[in-house]
């Protein structure tokens, strides 16, 4: 029996790994411990794993959606950065965005301030990921509702919606033509998410809930979020009743239709619609929050978007 | 001169912009939304131009990149014609992207501050300089540098806009040390030490201006000069000297015997003194020549960052040209087959020929105009070459998404098309201002398209829906039309009461009377009797006779009506882009044609390829189709359902 291997033959090889040689134990103890730390950068370092909470952010044009996104990155990011200008988006984004730590969560909402345990997420603050999607009558369809659609359906919890923000121009609501663009864009939001809470059977309680940021209120002409509420709720009243009496699509007779003759909230197309009832039966909470992106001091960076990040915070 | 330029990507964040003069934000939005999504004026320049877009007063160029997914646009006012415009585009794009191809790639790319104004203002500068009176500041300024040091040093070489008067009076000082010199009072140590004084200086400015690399630069510069001069430092101690030393000259004026005595000296020690004094110059003038070069043109070195960097791009575009050699080819040809199956391939325009051939005899099978068919494909060519394909994914599939991708754009409606809503919102007002009126729907075509037929379903849809409508008989010319409408309405009439809908009549004048003076007329008996639409039938016209076509204008004028339908039927083939783009334009300047009724869509099968050559053709929306023969038979258009079509 030879007491060294040769390094030749596999037997050798074999030989010269067991028979504790300090270049087997040095290879051995690099393989042992190496590999799991390899791993560990392939696997974790590369991909960082994203948040589980996704909201989608909708709205017509020029309703200030990227505006907003960029603002909350821009907050979001350790080195404050100026805020940059934004135009007509033509494709959606998404950025991962850490909620401020004076903004309390639904898990935390009950607690003190005075918590000590408040100071870790300080430390690490919640994070959630902002889908924008472009506005523009013609790329809505193709990307934003049907980013809204695979979103609400997805069972992965990675890719759950947690929460929708639509986005409204209140300085220009008072333009029939926009506030009915406006209502029409949020009917077939809501109309999906209705169709998903209603299909959804028993688990309908976890409707996605729905903040209509009522946007620019720091222009002279915006209205307030109440009259912003009360507008949208008579346009969508009138949309009811006509989308009732529309003519059907082509695609009825190709047999490609898929029960689109539902309407929104109570069956009855000629009750007025409010969202309070669309709560009530359906079981989706529309809130509308004022807030302003643009036009706050150079201070405090989107001191007006605070309402809406309180709301998402009570949304994770 | 410019206005304003921009660098945004395809989200609709401004990466970096600069304005030179305040330009709305609606300007770069309109070109964004009227030629990127909605693709409304696609005018392309000759081949190498960039293309342009007018809004208001200015004249936009643009450049996309797809690859980072960015535009460049500038934006400069209509009435300047800049040449340089194009070139200044290429070579921001190139820059930009050469620089910070890595933050682009990062997923912080939006929020990453890009400090680019210098590299900016120079292409600028270099650019509108070419075209203008110098050659290239820079270039000239190396001339000089090649031709003597002490001559530059003496012009101070043509410094950048930016230079403070500061550095005049201390160029001015140094000019004073070279004259010190040339009277050589004192050997050649104080005028070197000058000299660097006049280098920091520029230096110093630079500093203050763009900041980051080159002065990064310049402080190495200046350190690379220490060794000669002992740092500015001293140099800047030696001006009270220097002050006294002038003071000492023009004192001296009297010792004249001595002073020459000494310029002759000058020569004369140099090489008297021995190895010493001409060592140290040596070393001074070397290193001087070297600061001039480097430290005093800063704005120049930058310039030399960016041309190679442009150069760099210029040549690999051409090596990526020129590498078709043998085995090149051949390995590029097995990488190619083998990404064809397994993706992640870069698409070129040689990749995309025959595919596109193919999608574009399948769209003209079709029915798809040919001309349409030629700009969507040219479309879909735009958008996929230089893009890369997903994983396993070929080309043809590639083409196929991006195809059916772009039809959908072309065919949803900008906004929604709620007729319904739009007729109560007339007829019913809910502010106080507008009083209630009827709602004017009038409908043109082609002879034999369907006009009366349509109208007789719209109508009937209406009625469905409790209006009172009023159908009017603008057909005056064709024996017959107003007998034919007659007949509808009474169809109409008894359908209405059986199913106790709305009400309907009809308003006819009978036969040669003006068309327009009817329809007006029409609209006034409808408003006075309370009825919420009025329909008015037009006669049929060939889209090319101008003399029939020039009396929509006038109907327009006078009937005023809320919405203009034009009908085609699904049946024309190359004709149907033809007559949408004359029916557009009959109507005089301000107001187009409001929607599209297909008729006769169920008696091409799948062939509805005339939906996307009208649609093409005028940007303007399908509203109805009609698909069968009865009243019942008109559909709204379901975008996927056409698409469906047209793909299989």
């Amino acid at each position: 029996m030879r007491s060294h291997g040769d390094w030749v033959s596999l037997e050798g090889i074999a030989t010269s790994l067991l028979d504790g040689s300090p270049i087997a134990i040095a290879i051995t103890v690099f393989i042992a411990f190496g590999l799991p730390v390899l791993l560990h950068l392939l696997f974790y370092r590369t991909v960082a794993s994203p948040p589980s909470s996704n909201f989608l952010l909708l709205g017509p044009n020029g309703a200030g959606k990227t505006a907003l996104l960029t603002l909350l990155e821009a907050k979001s990011s350790p080195a404050r950065t100026d805020i940059r200008v934004t135009h007509t988006s033509q494709t959606s984004t998404a950025a991962t965005i850490s909620l401020p730590a004076s903004v309390p969560t639904a898990s935390n909402r009950y607690r003190s301030v005075n918590d000590t345990s408040l100071k870790d997420i300080a430390k690490n603050p919640v994070k959630y990921r902002l889908m924008d999607t472009p506005g523009h009558g013609k790329l809505r369809e193709s990307q934003a509702i049907s980013q809204l659609l695979s979103m609400s359906a997805s069972k992965d919890a990675k890719s759950k919606l947690r929460g929708v923000l639509y986005m409204v121009d209140t300085a220009v609501l008072a333009n029939p033509e926009i506030l009915r663009d406006t209502a029409n864009y949020l009917y077939d939001v809501l109309l999906i998410l209705q169709r998903r809470a209603l299909s959804g059977g028993k688990k309908a309680a976890s409707g996605v809930p729905v903040l209509v940021a009522a946007n620019k209120q720091d222009l002279f002409t915006a209205l307030p979020p109440g009259s912003v509420r009360e507008k949208l709720e008579d346009e969508i009243s009138r949309l009811r009743s006509s989308r009732s009496k529309n003519l059907l699509d082509a695609s009825v007779d190709a047999g490609l239709a898929d029960g689109e003759d539902d309407i929104l909230g109570s069956s009855d197309p000629h009750d007025r619609f409010s969202f309070q009832s669309l709560k009530d039966e359906v079981g989706i909470v529309v809130d509308v929050v004022g807030g302003a992106v643009m036009g706050d001091e150079e201070s405090n960076l989107g001191s007006g978007v605070r309402k809406w990040e309180e709301w998402i915070g009570q949304c994770l | 001169m410019l206005e304003s330029f921009e660098i945004l990507d395809t989200s609709g964040v401004v990466l970096w912009s600069k304005s030179y003069a305040p330009v709305g934000a609606h300007v770069v939005n309109s070109l964004i939304s009227d030629v990127f999504i909605e693709e409304k004026a696609q005018i392309q320049g000759p081949n190498s131009t960039s293309p342009t877009f007018r809004k208001e007063k200015y004249t936009l160029k643009w450049k996309r990149v797809k690859e980072f997914n960015l535009i460049f646009v500038a934006v400069y006012q209509s009435i300047l014609q800049l040449g340089w415009i194009d070139k200044l585009l290429d070579n921001i794009a190139t820059l930009y992207i050469d620089l910070y191809k890595d933050q682009l790639r990062s997923t912080r790319a939006r929020i990453v501050q890009y400090p680019f104004d210098k590299y900016f203002d120079q292409q600028v500068r270099e650019l509108e300089g070419s075209s203008g009176f110098v050659a290239s500041e820079s270039s000239v300024a190396n001339a000089f540098d090649k031709k003597d040091p002490l001559v530059s040093s003496d012009n101070g070489g043509p410094p950048p806009p930016s230079v403070s008067s500061l550095i005049k009076a201390q160029q001015q000082a140094a000019l004073g040390g070279v004259v010190t010199s040339d009277e050589g009072t004192p050997p050649q140590t104080p005028e070197i030490s000058r000299s660097t004084t006049p280098v920091a200086g520029h230096i110093l400015t630079a500093k203050l201006g763009p900041g980051g690399r080159m002065s990064r630069r310049g402080r190495k510069a200046t350190n690379s000069s220490a060794n000669a001069s002992s740092g500015d430092e001293k140099g800047r101690k030696d001006k009270t000297p220097k002050s006294g030393k002038k003071m000492r000259r023009w004192d001296a004026d009297g010792f004249a015997d001595e002073d020459d005595g000494r310029v002759l000296d000058y020569s004369a020690p140099a090489d008297a003194e021995g190895a010493q004094v001409p060592a140290v110059e040596a070393v001074s003038e070397d290193s001087w020549g070297r600061r001039t070069g480097k430290g005093q043109f800063v704005l120049k070195d930058l310039g030399d960052e960016v041309h190679s960097i442009l150069e760099n791009a210029e040549s690999e575009k051409s090596k990526g040209a020129a590498s078709s050699g043998l085995v090149g080819s051949g390995f590029n040809a097995i990488g190619g087959l083998l990404r064809n199956i397994v993706g992640g391939k870069v698409l070129t325009e040689a990749d995309l020929e025959k595919p596109l051939k193919t999608m574009e005899d399948h769209l003209l099978k079709k029915n798809v105009a040919r001309e349409a068919a030629v700009r969507l494909c040219d479309g879909v060519k735009r958008e996929l070459v230089g893009k890369k394909t997903a994983n396993f994914q070929s080309v043809d599939a590639a083409l196929r998404l991006a195809m059916e991708s772009s039809l959908r754009k072309i065919l949803t409606p900008t906004s929604s098309l709620d007729l319904l809503r739009e007729i109560d919102a007339v007829t019913s007002p809910t502010t106080k201002q507008a009083t209630p009126r009827p709602y004017v729907i009038s409908i043109v075509g082609v002879n034999g398209v369907g006009k009366s037929t349509n109208l007789g379903k719209i109508c009937y849809f209406l009625l469905q829906n409790n209006y009172r409508v009023l159908i009017a008989a603008c057909d005056t010319f064709r024996s017959g039309a107003v007998e034919q409408l007659r007949v509808h309405a009474r169809n109409l009439k008894e359908l209405s009461q059986r199913e106790t809908a709305g009400e309907v009549e009809l308003y006819e004048k009978g036969y040669g009377k003006d068309a327009a003076n009817v329809a007006k007329d029409a609209v006034e008996y409808g408003a006075a009797n309370k009825f919420d639409v009025v329909l008015i039938d037009t006669a049929g016209r060939r889209h090319n006779d101008q003399r029939l076509m020039s009396s929509l204008e006038k109907f327009a004028k006078f009937a005023q009506p809320d919405k203009i339908f034009m009908v085609g039927e699904a049946l024309v083939g190359t004709d149907s882009v033809m007559q949408a783009r004359n029916f557009n334009q009959a109507f005089g300047t301000g107001r187009n044609l409001d929607g599209f009724i297909i008729s006769k869509c169920d008696t091409v099968g799948d062939m509805v390829g005339t939906l996307v050559s009208m649609v093409h053709a005028t940007g303007i929306p399908i509203v109805f189709l009609g698909v069968g023969q009865h009243y019942g038979d008109l559909r709204g258009l379901s975008v996927p359902w056409a698409v469906n079509l047209l793909m299989k």
